[in-house]
């Protein structure tokens, strides 16, 4: 009997949290699964990336996802406004005041585009290709290897003509037909003419929109980002899209191959024969330390796992920094005690080998 | 269940209205023309857009024509503002009154360009469309000039060509078949009310901030 009592007492207690919890407001770090530090850039990633997931045209037989990417929405709207995040970190949701609220599908469209989102990201119009599409835009955007390395975004204003009703008919669908008239009793004449639909009036506005482009990590050049519906209008048809194409910009430091970098450093020929200690820094901010304490040759390469550039479908994997050194030699003249000084210290026998070095021998 | 879908059929249909009505979002505060920007260039006087196309001059340098439009749904009609050859111009930086830049079309990739030939209908300076992949020569450069510091989106600028001195005019003379109602762009050497542009449609690229990592949590 008590144990009974104790379970629906506990029950009980176990209700009133969760309503408690509900009450209290959503978590929107945990909805965006980042954590209470992160940045704005961290916060517009992790919406991109859970938008595309948690969208209900990709999720049609859950029926929560509206709600959850609604809540999505709302998070992001939170705490990508930094005035609105303080108050949320202060006060919970409740503490947020009612100001005028983006539309969800504004803040999707913002980093996909108009016009909607099907399954794969493919154009409504697949089933039906007659739809005349406005022409496509494609804005190639420079990036430094720096943004690579670590991501960025891009704010862009897009100023577009949108096609807008307007009172009255216009012509449309013009095309050119053959009419066949009669002359008289058994004489005919073809003849072409133009016919055309009435279709209601169209113009031209222009509108305005915020889009966000995301530069990911480990982004290959002449990659595109597509935003559907943010190209030209079509006065009978459909926008064409905007595309972003990433042209990673030549780096005065670090050069590139897929996910390696490759890196230059002279060092003095003192150096080179009894060893240094130097740091490189690398594309965020951080070190790199080497340490030679052996004889380092002219063309020796060092190789530092994990020192690259991070992968582009897996962040996680990094590729590797390949250090090659080349030696200066010192400006000065030795005299014949100071030559008597190297061949003792040095003891390396006279070589002379004479061989084309051209052709491999 | 059925209540289920009935909520989810209207979360859908609520969104799609929300999807087609106007938004009035804020404006943007930004209001620049900025490096690495796509846009379309107004002439104030006779209301047609800087534009360019696959058609050849049939006289003067037979270098790919520039032309004034006066549609505003063109993809032909939008060039890129870029930095002068081998100069800096940071992604997202507006561009200085004063700046030479080079104005480079989005479709073709030819650089907006002039130089001593005639253009055809009105025997100014040709102003023609040159280069490959965005790489042309000297005379592919422009000097902005507007009153203020900054090139200002909604401000109507000139373009002083960085060799020949020349504006980048319309004048009004059309053409004829096969670009029937475009306008003549030549280069004049007076500054008028016929040499005035402003930006209009486009992407206006916003500056970013720096990549580099801050790790707050040390603090």
């Amino acid at each position: 009997m008590a144990v009974k009592g104790m379970n629906l007492w506990s029950v009980c207690c176990l209700v009133l949290y969760f309503v408690a919890a509900v009450l209290a407001g959503r978590d929107f770090y945990k909805i965006l699964g980042v954590s209470k530090s992160a940045s704005v850039r961290d916060i517009k990633k992790a919406y991109r990336k859970l938008a595309l997931q948690l969208h209900p045209d990709r999720n049609p037989d859950d029926p929560t996802a509206a709600d959850k990417f609604a809540d999505l929405g709302s998070a992001y709207e939170v705490l990508s406004d930094e005035g609105k995040r303080k108050q949320y970190d202060a006060y919970g949701e409740d503490g947020l005041k009612e100001g005028h609220h983006g539309s969800h599908s504004d803040i999707f469209s913002s980093f996909f585009g108009d016009f909607g989102f099907t399954f794969g990201g493919n154009r409504q119009g697949q089933q039906d290709r007659n739809i005349p599409r406005g022409n496509d835009i494609v804005l190639d955007l420079e990036v430094t290897l720096e943004e690579v390395y670590s991501g960025n975004f891009v704010e862009v204003v897009r100023n577009k003509p949108v096609a807008k009703e307007a009172p009255g008919k216009r012509k449309c669908n013009c095309r050119q037909e053959m009419r066949t008239t009669q002359l008289g009793p058994g004489r005919f004449q073809m003849s072409q003419e133009v016919v055309c639909d009435e279709c209601p009036n169209i113009k031209l506005v222009n509108e305005e929109r915020t889009l966000e482009v995301e530069i990911e990590q480990g982004v290959r050049d002449e990659t595109e980002y597509p935003f559907i519906g943010e190209g030209e209008p079509h006065i009978d048809g459909e926008p064409g899209d905007l595309r972003f194409r990433i042209k990673v910009m030549k780096h005065p430091v670090f050069e590139r191959r897929g996910d390696d970098l490759y890196t230059n450093v002279t060092i003095s020929l003192v150096e080179a024969l009894v060893g240094f200690e130097m740091d490189i820094t690398h594309l965020d901010g951080h070190k790199v330390h080497i340490v030679r304490d052996k004889i380092t040759k002219p063309g020796a390469r060092l190789w530092k796992k994990g020192e690259g550039l991070p992968n582009f479908d897996n962040n996680n994997i990094r590729g590797s920094l390949i250090v090659s050194f080349d030696v200066e030699f010192p400006e000065i003249q030795l005299n014949d005690n100071q030559k008597e000084g190297v061949r003792g210290i040095l003891k390396q026998a006279s070589v002379q080998k004479v061989y084309n070095g051209l052709q491999g021998y | 269940m059925g209540l289920i879908h009935a909520l989810r059929g209207f979360i859908k249909s609520f969104l799609v209205v929300l999807l087609w009505s106007k938004c009035e979002g804020r404006e943007s505060e930004f209001n620049y023309v900025t490096c690495g920007s796509l846009v379309k260039l107004l002439n104030t006087r006779h209301n047609v857009r800087l534009h360019s196309h696959d058609v050849k001059y049939g006289s003067g340098s037979g270098q790919q024509s520039v032309t004034g439009v006066e549609s505003a749904d063109d993809a032909n009609s939008y060039w890129r503002i870029r930095g002068k050859p081998n100069g800096t111009c940071q992604r997202g930086v507006p561009i200085q009154c004063g700046q030479a830049i080079r104005i480079t079309h989005m479709t073709t990739g030819r650089n907006l360009h002039t130089h001593h030939f005639s253009s055809p209908l009105s025997n100014n300076q040709e102003v023609s469309a040159f280069g490959e992949n965005g790489e042309g020569d000297d005379l592919d450069v422009w000097k902005v000039q507007c009153d203020g510091s900054i090139w200002e989106r909604d401000e109507a600028v000139r373009f002083k060509h960085v060799g020949t001195d020349a504006f980048l005019t319309v004048t009004g003379e059309q053409y004829g078949h096969p670009i029937r109602g475009q306008r003549e762009v030549h280069g004049m050497g007076t500054a008028n009310h016929n040499n005035y542009w402003k930006a209009m449609e486009g992407v206006f690229i916003q500056p970013s901030q720096e990549p580099l990592r801050h790790n707050h949590e040390e603090f």
